[in-house]
This record gives C-alpha cells, structure tokens and sequence, in this order.
C-alpha cells in the first residue's frame, strides 16, 4: 500500500494524488526540519530509553530497547538522514510505529529531536514532493504539506525503515 | 487454517460488514493491509487495544500530560473516523475533542468513551451468519466434495473436530496396543469403544460420512468384542490400528481439502477395510450362538449402533462420566494467548524485580508496606509458576507414539521387543514436547535396529527375550531428563573407529578414549549399520538427532557396555521460555551467555596466553583454544582487556572449543528469552534479547555463531 501510494506521489503534482494523503499527521522534528508521519502508523510516544547496542548493524541503528517486555530496534532517523550527530536531549523522544517488515509487521523506535503535535491536513495543505531540497532521499517522501508557513515533509515510514531491510548487516 | 484469533474476530466481522473498503478510501498514509478479508476485524481489536492501553496509562501517568496518549486517541479517532459509520464518526469527534485537554479532565471523560465504544459493539447489528455462511461456501468448497459443505462455513468447528479427532485416535491408539496384552478386557475395549463412538457421531454430525463409516465399522467390531460375542485377536488389533491409522489420514487431509486442494483418495482404502472389517465379524466370530445376528444387523443399520449401548448398562453411565469430566476439566486456548500470558508475567516479574531493588524502597522501614510487598511478591510468583505450567504437557502422548512404534518395528525385524515406560506424567514444554519426537523416535528405532540382537543371538548369550527397550523421564535439578535405554549389544567401538578413519573423520592414528570413539556416531555423514535398512538411518543420522536436541537447548550423552546395552540421555531445560544464562560485562555493554554451551571460565595465567599465528591463544590443559575479545568482535567502546587480566569463558558449539574474553562475569540469571525479531535476523553470534534487572535489554549470545564467526585457525577437535 505504502508503496502504491509512493509511485502515485511522485507522479507529476497532480491534485487528486495528494488528495488520498489527507488525514492525521505526528509532527516531529529533526535538525530544525520539520517532518509528519500518518497517526495511523504511531503507536506511542516514550522518553528516551537506555539503548543496548547491536553489534554489525550500520550506524544509524541505534539498537534495542524494551518496551513494556517487548524488545524493539531503534533506528535514529538524524543519522539515517546523514544529519550531523547530536547529544540526545530532553526534549529527544522515541516515537515507536508500526513498520512493514518483508514477511511481518514490526515496532520500531525512531529517534526524533522533538516531538511537535497531531495535525489534520486537508488536501489543500498537501503538494507532491519538491525535486530538491530534503535531506532524506525522494524514496522516502510522500509529500510535503506548508502549515502556517513551515513545510513539512510527510514520511513513507515502510520505505524509510521496512522495505529495503536498512537494519540488516551485510547484503 | 489462519483464523483471526477466535470467536471474537468472527462475531466482529460478521457485524461490520464492509468497513474495510471504507478507511481504505480515505487512504490514510500506511492504513494497514490491503486484504479486506484479513483487515475486518483488525480495526476493531486495534480499537479496542488502544482504548485499553490508554485507560492503564491513564492510570499511570496521574498528574502531567503523557504525550502517549494524545496520539493514540488520535489513532483511535481517525480509525472510527474512517469507517464511516456515524455512530462512530461522532465517537471519534468526541474522542478529538477530548484528547487535547489536561489529562484530569481527560480521564473524566476517558470512560463515557469507553462506555459509547462497548455500547457500539454490543449494539452492532447481529451476525447475518447465513449470509457469511453462503459467501463460504461458494469460495471453498468444491461442489464435488458434499461432505465439507457443513465444515467448509465454519472453519473453527473443522479444527475443532480435527484437534478432536486427532486426540481420540491417539488414545486410541495407546488402548489398542494395551488390548494386546489384555485381550479379554472389557473395560479397555470400552474405552476404546467410546472416543471411536465419539469420532463416529461427531462425523456423522459434521455430514463427513466417509470417515463416520469407516469409524462406525470399527465401533461395531467392537461393540461385538466387548458384548463377548468377538473375540479380539491380532487380526483384530492389526485392522483396528490401520482403520486408526486411515481416519488420521483422512481427518488431516481436511485442511487440504477444505481448501480446495487435492488430497490423497482414500476412497478405496476405506471400502477395503470396512470390507474386511465387516468379513472378520462374521466369519471370525467364534462358535457363538451370536454369529451372524450382530454382522447382518449392525451394518444393515448403521443408526442402531448409537443406541445399541443399552444392552450393556455399565458402559453407558461409564461413558457418559468420563465425557462430562473431560469437558469440564479442560479448556482449548489458543497457544498464542497462553505464550503471551507467559510474556506479560514474565514482565511483571521483572519490573517487580526493579521496583523491589529501588533505592528509594530500601530505604523505607515501614513495616506494613514490608509485608505487603512481601505478600505480592509471593502472590507474583505464584503466578509465574502456574502460567509457566500452562504451558507444560506431559511426555505421555510422544512416549506413547513410541509405543506404537516399538511394536511394528519389532515386528517388522522380527525381534521381539518390549516397551517399557517410565515417568509419563513427566511435564515439561509444550513446545519441547513437540520437536523431541522426531529425534526420539530415531534413537528408538537405531536401539531396535542396531542394537537389539536377533531372537537367536539373544537366545545363544542367554539374554532374556523379549529384548527391552525403556523410556523413562524425569526432573532433575532445573532440567528434564530423558532416557532411552537397550538391552541389545551395546556399540562396537572397534566399529566406530574403523568407521571413522575410513570416512576420514579422524586419524588412524589418533589416541581416542572409548567415550571419544562413541561421541562420533554423532558427526555428520556417520553410520555404522552396514546396510542402511527400511528401518533406520537413511538420511537422518544422529547428527540430526543432536542438532535437534541442542536446538532445544538441550545435550546428549551416551552410556554403553557392549553386551549389556546402551543408554541415550537427553537433558533438556524445563521450558524454552526462560533461558539460565551467565552474565557477562564487555566494555559498556552487558550480554547473556545461555549456560548450556559453557564449559568452565577461568581467569587465564599469563603463560596460559600465547600468539600464534597473529591469533591469540590460550592453554587449557592440554588443549589449546582460540580467543575471541567478546568486545573488539562485536566492535564495543572501552575495552580490551589483556586476556590475563579479564576472564575467560570457554564454550562448546558441535565439539569445537572457543575461549571468549570478557571484562567480568556478574553472575548466573534466569532470562526471558525475547526475539530480536525480522530487523535482526541476520546477526550473527546473537540468539535474542532478554530484559535485565535494571529494565534494560540485554543480548543472549550464540555459541554455535560465535563460533562461526571465528576463521578457525586452529582445529581443537582431538
């Protein structure tokens, strides 16, 4: 479906495209940009947690943590953007969602800056994806949407984290 | 036969019958699925999951707003939102204009939410089961298979008749072979008259009319028997164990047949064995006045037989006792609820463990607290023991499957063999019970093969015939112990030997104690029977056999005389859910290291260390073992410690020998064992997560990949 949506997106702007993206957004940010992922995708919010490190992994992914009992990854999205690394802060939170793995559907933490608020776009809100401009590769974007003045950028969370397996060492 | 999680799902999905088109058309980013089928009854328990995990955060989190619950209530409201039903629709604005408030205000509100969901559910039109029913129908069955129409509109009561069915030939089977050595025992015959009779209704109810005829032949053979008018030989016991034998085919090629695939045609087989059934009735019956009333009635009117109990006034009130106690006594779950009721306490164990070790409890001396605490903490794991026992089943059902085994491989060899059992009520791992079969049922079949003697080799040594195969169980320490012992001819170690340097696997030369030369027929590629019988080996060697068992975390061991027997121990842990692990420390990180695969740890002398070949060594008497730095393999800040001055932990993978390097050994712990899941699939030398004491995660090693990871450059192998 993620994917579906994906080629539809980045099909020349076209209205109705980013129409079906209309709905609830989790804003975040990330290095003073702003980015949204579907409420749909966002099971919870947590502080910061101590994070056990994986070995063989790649550098963004942070490692694991235990959720209530359940072990999850943690993927840090600065990192996996190539942003500059920074000291985890207070206001530095773990959004965990839901991400289609190859064979499953996993929970994974992402690491954001802060979390910012719910916000319901309409499709007036929304645009293609910009050719240019966005730290985090044209794969990984469904649209971007300008709310009072400040663009964010809609996340394909599947493509960002499940699809091409980004936890896997080697291959 | 992927069936949402039970009855629940069902009745939902009957309720809302087109949601899921719905949502997918406001296409919210990343609505999940695609398939409507497997979507429908996702969305409510989703609903239903959330709302429940805000209300306990709710709970938790008093004073101060939890940013959790804000999107979670936002999930919920856009999931209602999307269905497109009003009622709901107005609930998820409801749920919008709440969610943003403070959260006293909030949980004020939180429960009228609540309330107006349940209400909904409750309400929500009633199933139009013939509507679903149809819908089934048209999909699955196959208009040439009339027998499934019933099962193929419910597929819960097809497992259920199958999961049924499937026990009682089971039982079945264990009676069947207990009537060999009690013919003329009534009470075992009824027993065995009852759950055919029980097979035979249920199909007949069910409309399967091929497996209720083949049941009904058997049940009235037996009826006969059990009346005195048939006398049960071994003709008798051969046809009743193939009619087993043919309903277990049948019942499980339902599944395949439900789905319209094609199963294997037993058509003729069953004719065949009611045929013979039915000429064994009436010509085997023995010179009785009783002869040939039984055979023309029972056959001619197969609707007779469910009431021709009465003559038999004792069976009746007997059958029906053990029914209602059966039913009564056990419930089927699925074993996903109870594997997540074994998680969930699993938890509170642990953050009991971290509340208990907080500072700022200790430093409370209040002396009603102490005792409640007290008083929880026994009541926790209590708990934990009975959920853990949930999961455990008696070895019984697989020592009886060896039963059966015994018999026709013994017959089939021409030795005679006898089975004895002990300690089947032994209980241990569902799932342990599951995958030890296999690997049993080859040792077995190896002592009947190998290791018993002809009847005249046995005669000409003066050893006792029939020869004896036992299987015994028992708990001991925290693990399982299983035997398997023989009293056949006990291995040939000049065999095995010579065996081995013609496969190469060691040298002729090579100074090999006997217990040496015996731990080689578990090798790859070993086997010592000069021909490979139908019985035995072909292809499965005891390699198999031990990676199985230690897949299960568990070993092997062999004890053997030759002469007198062998004997196969398998220890195994209790369950697969809790693991006992070392504790280990390398630089900043914290790892489990599962205690089955440590051989000793020692803090090495300096002279015990040494460089060869740009790889360092270590001496442990007089092997020499290759090191690995836990925290430089796994790439760990901090440390590298020199190994003289850390600890060495020596661990076995499949007879090779590793010394591992760590900064400290903090000590033993039980863990849960957690999967690391698809992300972390390909990670090597990492068996799962487990959460600490502290709350944190720490990683479960793996022996067999540690290992791998190494390039051996040395081989420790004698």
């Amino acid at each position: 479906m993620g994917a579906e949506q994906a080629v539809v997106v980045t099909a020349p702007a076209d209205v109705r495209d980013t129409a079906g993206l209309a709905g609830k957004y989790l804003t975040f940010t990330l290095a003073g940009e702003d980015y949204a992922v579907g409420v749909l995708k966002v099971r919870e919010i947590i502080k910061l947690l101590d994070i056990t490190s994986v070995p063989q992994v790649p550098r963004h992914v942070k490692g694991v943590v235990n959720l209530r009992g359940k072990v999850i990854p943690v993927v840090d999205l600065r990192l996996k953007f190539g942003f500059e690394e920074q000291a985890y802060t207070d206001r530095t939170c773990i959004v965990v969602v839901e991400v289609a793995m190859p064979s499953s559907t996993a929970l994974m933490g992402i690491v954001v800056d802060s979390v910012s608020d719910v916000l319901t776009l309409s499709a007036a809100d929304l645009e293609a994806p910009p050719e240019f401009g966005a730290r985090a590769s044209a794969d990984y974007i469904l649209g971007v949407a300008t709310v009072k003045g400040r663009v964010k950028i809609l996340l394909d969370l599947d493509r960002v984290l499940g699809a091409d397996a980004a936890l896997t060492p080697g291959a | 036969m992927t069936r949402p999680a039970g009855n629940d799902g069902r009745r939902r999905s009957r309720r809302q019958p087109g949601p899921a088109e719905e949502p997918a058309a406001t296409a919210q980013p990343g609505t999940p699925g695609t398939d409507p089928a497997a979507e429908v009854p996702a969305w409510v328990s989703e609903v239903d999951d959330l709302l429940s995990r805000a209300a306990c955060e709710l709970v938790l989190e008093p004073g101060g707003h939890d940013a959790g619950i804000g999107p979670m209530l936002a999930r919920v409201s856009a999931t209602l939102a999307g269905t497109g039903i009003d009622r709901l629709a107005a609930l998820a604005a409801r749920i919008d204009a709440a969610r943003t408030a403070p959260i006293d205000v909030l949980a004020g509100s939180f429960a009228d939410i609540q309330a107006a969901w349940n209400a909904w559910k409750a309400s929500a039109p009633d199933p139009a089961a013939a509507g679903e029913r149809t819908d089934a129908s048209a999909t699955a069955t196959d208009p040439a298979d009339p027998e499934l129409a019933m099962l193929a509109g419910d597929r819960e009561l097809a497992a259920m008749f199958m999961a049924e069915a499937l026990d009682h030939l089971a039982t079945i089977e264990t009676l069947v072979l207990q009537v060999e050595a009690h013919p003329g025992d009534v009470r075992l015959l009824n027993d065995i008259f009852r759950p055919f009779h029980t097979i035979k209704g249920n199909a007949g109810a069910l409309g399967i009319t091929s497996i209720q005829e083949v049941a009904h032949s058997i049940e009235n053979l037996l009826d006969l028997a059990r009346d005195g008018r048939h006398t049960i030989g071994s003709a008798e016991i051969e046809i009743i164990l193939r009619g087993v034998d043919l309903l277990a085919t049948m019942v499980k090629s339902l599944p395949v047949r439900l789905a319209g695939g094609s199963a294997p045609d037993v058509g003729r087989a069953c004719g065949a064995l009611v045929a013979e059934v039915d000429a064994l009735v009436r010509g085997g019956t023995p010179a009785d006045t009783a002869a040939t009333a039984p055979a023309h009635s029972a056959p001619a009117q197969p609707g007779t037989t469910d009431t021709a109990a009465p003559p038999v006034p004792a069976a009746v009130p007997d059958a029906r006792a053990a029914r209602t106690d059966g039913s009564l006594t056990a419930v089927r779950v699925d074993t996903r609820k109870l594997d997540a009721l074994v998680d969930i306490v699993g938890e509170l164990v642990i953050v009991q463990s971290i509340i208990f070790a907080d500072p700022a409890l200790q430093q409370c001396m209040d002396e009603r607290l102490a005792r409640n605490l007290g008083q929880l903490r026994r009541i926790t794991s209590d708990l934990q023991r009975s959920a853990m026992s949930m999961r455990m089943m008696p070895i019984r059902p697989t020592f009886q499957k060896m039963a059966r085994l015994v018999r026709d491989l013994g017959r089939r060899a021409g030795k005679s063999v006898e089975l004895v059992m002990s300690g089947e009520d032994t209980e241990l791992d569902r799932k342990v019970v599951e995958e030890i079969t296999d690997p049993l049922m080859h040792m077995v079949r190896n002592s009947i093969d190998h290791g018993i003697e002809p009847p005249d080799v046995r005669r000409a040594a003066g050893k006792p015939l029939p020869a004896r195969v036992t299987l015994s169980a028992l708990h001991e320490g925290g693990s399982i112990v299983i035997g398997i012992a023989d009293d056949g001819a006990g291995l040939d170690t000049e065999r095995i030997r010579a065996r081995a340097v013609s496969l190469g696997l060691i040298r002729e030369d090579a100074a090999l104690s006997p217990a040496e030369i015996h731990e080689l027929i578990f090798r790859p590629g070993f086997s010592t029977a000069d021909q490979v019988t139908e019985l035995s080996g072909r292809g499965v060697g005891m390699d198999v056999v031990r990676r199985n068992i230690e897949s299960l975390r568990g070993r092997v061991e062999i004890q053997t005389t030759r002469g007198v027997g062998t004997r196969f121990t398998i220890r195994l842990p209790l369950t697969l859910a809790i693991l006992e692990g070392l504790l280990l420390r390398a630089g900043s990180e914290r790892f489990v290291l599962p205690t089955f695969c440590v051989r000793e740890s020692l803090r090495p002398a300096r002279n015990q260390v040494h460089g060869f070949q740009g790889q360092q060594v270590i001496q442990v008497r007089d092997s020499v073992l290759p090191l690995v730095h836990l925290a430089a393999l796994f790439g760990i800040d901090g440390s590298l410690p020199d190994p003289a001055d850390a600890t060495v932990v020596v661990i076995e993978d499949n007879g090779r020998r590793v010394g591992i390097v760590v900064d400290e050994l903090l000590g033993k712990q039980e863990v849960v064992i957690k999967s690391l899941g698809e992300a972390f699939a390909r990670v090597r030398g990492i068996a799962g997560g487990a959460i600490l004491g502290d709350g944190r995660v720490g990683l479960i090693l793996d022996a067999g990949g540690l290992v791998d990871l190494l390039d051996r450059p040395l081989a420790c192998a004698a």
